[in-house]
């Protein structure tokens, strides 16, 4: 196998990875700012300079030159190279900055030139705090800058498109983001325009940068000439908590994280996933934060006198029961949720199943011409697979109606959905009937018919799985904190502290914009006690762990086997 | 700070341009097409046409308005930023409207040094125009370039991206105003590098005998 000596440290490698990827890969940093894993090489920033070698062969013998220790005579090259470009090759000796000063004052120099006419306004720049120009500065960066000439200027402050704001004096050039337009989202809207010490991106006279996938570029930029119009001047990085997850925007499940402060969601930044959307996220899920911050209902509630009135959860659970248990279980409607996690649709089905219920189905959410073959999806729902594999099937929308009408439907249990706001029912056909509502948010237009309205943790606030459209299972973790205490979500929670509950630097710590609603798995164990069928589970993962065992279609979805990136289960049709 | 809270973002630049060139104008004719498609065989891809294709579209429409770019990357079948970003880096295009002669007086190093500058300042004066600017009766076009590879004849500018007048003097300006002023552009000049500077009394400058063909041989003589 080939070789390759890194630092003095010798490394087998297969097939030609590039030296950057190479040493990335093996926990060797390089700075670096305009190479992307996922984007073609311009080996443009120059600062992922290395001292590169070769043995010299000897032309008679062809073996390697050796000198009188007995060691290979190594050949540098006289130029340094750009790691991120190079092919590596047998034999080659490698020096970073680590052993070479002539690489660490190569990348020091070079620093000193990008940062020549950067303006020193990181004090008011949204990426400080995790600029890599700003971080790499400060590793190999110059002490100061030897230029005390006037900065060049460029425009600042420009509004590239509805979601992008440009701030050319920042940038480095390192066309990441046109790289992206042009090979990635392919709308070919940024170039980089003038010359020179002029230069910066931006959209050619006319066009507006408003592709769905603007905002990834954000996420791009090494430093903060690209910013989010709608995070800007929000929040600080170190002011928020970061927590893995997945949107659940579409049936694409793409994986992100939460920025959390003070329990309130502030951003949605891209996770890396190659399983399921590689290091992108629409602009469509970037934006869906608000759902889980605004019109949040304030407890459980319960219909009396006409009016919800706020009530405790044990109160709201006695109610509930007291509504259910007089009516034949076969005549209660349980309507599953294309929103709520695996866990949640499954007690659902173990509750509709103990009360000899038909299987509980669910409401579809189908946007047709809404998807485009890549991260975005007609479906938007997150779960609607999770539903279906777990025998939880689309809604008859006929069929419902008809019974309701004919008052075989004597009651309805909703999960996490609203019947009246898709067009299932009107208000006025449930109206009679006792309705049992878990809900997230207060704009949810089956709540003026809600007999007992609870309260359910969103995918932020909750423990549970669900299952994109192409059958990847994948975990999500609470990033804001809850009212109420669960045991279970407090372990899940990110903690910046291991010995320690939380500290003031989690940013779910402080007791703001707590949401008082329940996860619908510690929600539904509580009615079916009441009703007589203890569903007790010790929580959501060994409700998986259940789940993975008994039902095939989900066989190895356990969280161990899930962990960040989840688990791709087999076809559906695979097993039948 | 004060310009931030006057202008806290600033909207791109000609969102929805006025085109400059009137729709019924604005194609390629069967010939100029064909004359494309020749540029693109030469390349391996037809973004590498790109340069020769804006050049002709520039002869043809006298300057390269945005509906001219998109005209270009739609014949080219390349992206419209692309040809626009190509079309930014040169000066020699020009992306609005000059006059009939434009002066590119170069202010690199070289012209720097020996007043190159000075030659700009005395034409903004002359002309009673800025630097990128048009005069009023649309006759001149005042534009400060980066190096015209002439170093050797400095101060240097080129008349509207064809011939250098060299070894630039206020004179020299006034001359070659009033010849454009009649229509004359000036001839096309050759000089070669003064190479004994005791021979030419020390003087770099004037003594370098102008021709109007080409001086030194395209092959140096050691090579034939």
């Amino acid at each position: 196998m080939p070789r390759i000596t890194i630092d003095g440290t010798v490394y087998e490698f297969e097939g030609r990875p590039k030296l950057l990827q190479f040493c990335l890969d093996h926990g060797i940093e390089l700075p670096h700012f305009c190479y992307h894993p996922a984007l073609s090489i311009p080996a443009n920033c120059r600062q992922c300079l290395v001292e590169v070698g070769m043995p010299v062969i000897d032309r008679e013998t062809g073996k390697p030159k050796r000198d009188e220790n007995g060691q290979p005579v190594i050949q540098f090259m006289p130029k340094l190279q750009t790691s991120c470009s190079l092919d590596m090759a047998d034999g080659m000796v490698v020096k970073t900055h680590r052993t070479s000063e002539k690489v660490a004052r190569a990348q020091r120099d070079n620093l000193e030139f990008l940062l020549i006419n950067h303006p020193l306004d990181c004090p008011i720049c949204d990426q400080a705090g995790k600029c890599p120009l700003q971080i790499q500065a400060y590793k190999y960066g110059p002490e100061g800058s030897r230029f005390e000439f006037l900065k060049v200027h460029k425009p600042k402050r420009v509004k590239l498109g509805p979601r992008v704001m440009l701030d050319a004096e920042r940038c480095i050039n390192c066309t990441r983001c046109v790289r992206f337009t042009d090979e990635i989202s392919k709308s070919h809207q940024l170039t980089i325009i003038e010359r020179g010490v002029k230069n910066y991106p931006i959209t050619p006279p006319g066009v507006e940068f408003d592709d769905p996938y603007s905002m990834n570029v954000i996420d791009l930029c090494p430093v903060g000439a690209l910013t989010s119009i709608d995070a800007r001047f929000k929040a600080r990085p170190w002011e928020m908590s970061a927590t893995p997850s997945i949107t659940i925007t579409n049936a694409k499940g793409s994986n992100c994280y939460y920025w959390v402060r003070d329990n309130l969601i502030v951003e949605i930044t891209a996770r890396a996933n190659a399983a399921v959307n590689g290091y992108w996220l629409p602009d469509e899920d970037r934006l869906d934060y608000h759902r889980f911050n605004e019109n949040r209902p304030d407890g459980p509630e319960v219909r009396r006198d006409g009016r919800l009135v706020r009530v405790s959860w044990e109160e709201a659970y006695d109610r509930a029961v007291e509504l259910l248990a007089g009516i034949d279980g076969r005549r209660i409607l349980f309507l599953g949720s294309a929103y709520a996690t695996v866990e949640d649709n499954y007690l659902l089905k173990r509750l509709a199943e103990a009360l000899g219920a038909d299987t509980p189905v669910y409401i579809p959410h189908i946007e047709p011409g809404h998807g485009d073959g890549w991260l975005r999806t007609d479906d938007r729902t997150p779960n609607a697979q999770g539903c279906q594999r777990l025998g939880i099937l689309p809604v008859d929308e006929a069929l419902v109606r008809s019974r309701l009408e004919s008052g075989e439907i004597q009651a309805i249990y909703v999960l996490e959905d609203d019947p009246v706001g898709s067009g299932l029912f009107t208000a006025e056909a449930l109206a009679d009937i006792p309705v049992i509502l878990h809900y997230y948010n207060t704009t949810n237009q089956t709540l003026v018919v809600a007999d007992v309205a609870l309260p359910a943790a969103t995918v932020v606030e909750t423990v549970g799985t669900y299952v994109n459209c192409d059958g990847h299972a994948q975990r999500v973790r609470p990033a804001k904190a809850i009212r109420t205490v669960n045991r279970v979500l407090m372990q899940e929670i990110g903690k910046s502290r291991l010995d320690q509950h939380g500290t003031p630097y989690d940013r779910w710590y402080n007791e703001k914009h707590q949401v008082d609603c329940k996860p619908s798995w510690e929600i539904l164990p509580e009615v079916a006690e009441r009703l007589g069928h203890p569903l007790r589970y010790k929580g959501p993962k060994y409700i998986m762990q259940e789940i993975a065992e008994t039902i095939p279609a989900f066989a190895g979805a356990t969280y161990e086997a899930m962990g960040l990136e989840g688990v791709r289960l087999a076809e559906i049709g695979a097993e039948v | 700070m004060a310009d931030f809270i006057k202008k806290p973002v600033v909207p791109l630049p000609e969102l929805h341009p006025e085109p400059q060139i009137p729709a019924d104008q604005l194609f390629f004719t069967e010939e100029e097409k064909a004359k494309i498609a020749r540029f693109k065989e030469q390349y391996l891809e037809p973004a590498g046409a790109v340069m020769k294709t804006l050049w002709l579209a520039q002869e043809k429409f006298g300057f390269l308005p945005p509906e001219v770019l998109q005209l270009v990357a739609d014949e080219l079948g390349i992206p419209y930023a692309q040809v626009y970003g190509v079309a930014t880096f040169y000066t020699q295009y020009y992306k609005e409207k000059k006059g009939k002669y434009v002066l590119d007086v170069c202010t690199c190093f070289t012209c720097q040094v020996c007043g190159g500058y000075d030659i700009l300042h005395y034409l903004e004066e002359k002309l009673g125009i800025h630097k990128g600017e048009t005069t009023p009766d649309g006759l001149f076009t005042l534009q400060e370039v980066e190096c015209l590879g002439a170093c050797g004849s400095a101060p240097v500018l080129q008349v509207s991206n064809g011939p250098y007048v060299h070894n630039l003097t206020p004179e020299k300006v006034d001359q070659l105003l009033e010849d454009l002023k009649q229509g004359k552009l000036p001839p096309f000049v050759s000089l070669t590098l003064p190479q004994d500077e005791a021979e030419l009394g020390g003087n770099r400058r004037s003594d370098a005998e102008a021709v109007e063909s080409y001086r030194t041989p395209p092959i140096a003589h050691h090579t034939r």
